[in-house]
């Protein structure tokens, strides 16, 4: 099923229409919330039990990748976007206007070993790069058919 | 010590093994107890010990790594860490790890005392 925002202007395309945007203070305690939005949008989505199980778990593998395990004060923030087939997801960790740069290393070096193992399982496509200064890393889970 | 109202671990003994049995979420925030708690076992001296997560319901990869750090540990001095892993979400995520050729994985707590 196509959601329908209803309270998205008709004049934006589906694309747009079919997306979800969170950020949140860049906290270890409150990386539930952004499982539980994956979970929310894929079940949105109208992804499977295992899909759905998959994203949780992978979102919090891309948060840790651009926050690191232990991130200084600054906010993540997530963009959600959906079509029949997939799921594409990006989160940037922006730091707080201390006019400190942020610790890019989680993406300027590989990924933890298991961290890379879970994503590569997972999700169809990962990565990570560094806009503005700004850790970023996205992927992309196409839509699992049964059988498959 | 975590707050976190979905996290908790219980220590129990069954045949004179410590178990650490841990419910809800084993994340970057909750991670670091079970950390200190497997911690304090190796430093009484135990050899082995069994973490029963039958009753957790999501582990990402710094769960993975402390759980991996404890069984160095206990192994560096002749133990082992054994883990209980009933769920299949839960035991997908040792599978495409590999963490499965690491780690001695039972039903139950029983089971893996037994060993």
């Amino acid at each position: 099923m196509t959601p329908q925002p209803s309270a998205v202007p008709d004049h934006q395309s589906q694309h747009e229409r079919d997306c979800v945007e969170l950020a949140l203070p860049a906290r270890p305690d409150l990386l539930f919330l952004v499982r539980m939005t994956a979970a929310a949008v894929a079940s949105r989505a109208d992804f499977g039990y295992d899909q759905i199980e998959d994203l949780r778990l992978a979102i919090d593998e891309l948060s840790l990748a651009v926050c690191g395990e232990d991130p200084d004060e600054g906010r993540l923030q997530l963009l959600f976007k959906w079509t029949e087939d997939a799921i594409e997801v990006v989160g940037t960790y922006e730091p707080e206007e201390t006019g400190r740069r942020p610790d890019i290393s989680a993406v300027a070096q590989p990924a933890s070993e298991l961290s890379a193992r879970i994503l590569d399982a997972l999700v169809d496509e990962h990565g990570t790069d560094v806009v503005g200064g700004c850790p970023r890393a996205w992927l992309r889970m196409r839509r699992r058919r049964p059988g498959q | 010590m975590t707050t976190d109202v979905n996290f908790d671990v219980a220590q129990s003994e069954v045949g004179g093994v410590p178990v650490l049995a841990v419910r809800g979420e084993v994340d970057v925030s909750t991670a670091p107890e079970l950390r200190e708690r497997l911690l304090a076992l190796a430093e009484q001296g135990t050899t082995i010990a069994v973490v029963d997560l039958s009753q957790v319901s999501f582990v990402d990869s710094t769960a993975l790594g402390v759980l991996v750090s404890g069984v160095k540990r206990l192994r560096t001095t002749g133990g082992d860490l054994r883990l209980v892993v009933t769920q299949p979400h839960i035991a997908k995520v040792f599978e495409i790890t590999g963490l499965t050729e690491v780690f001695k994985i039972f039903a139950s707590a029983d089971e893996a005392v037994a060993g």
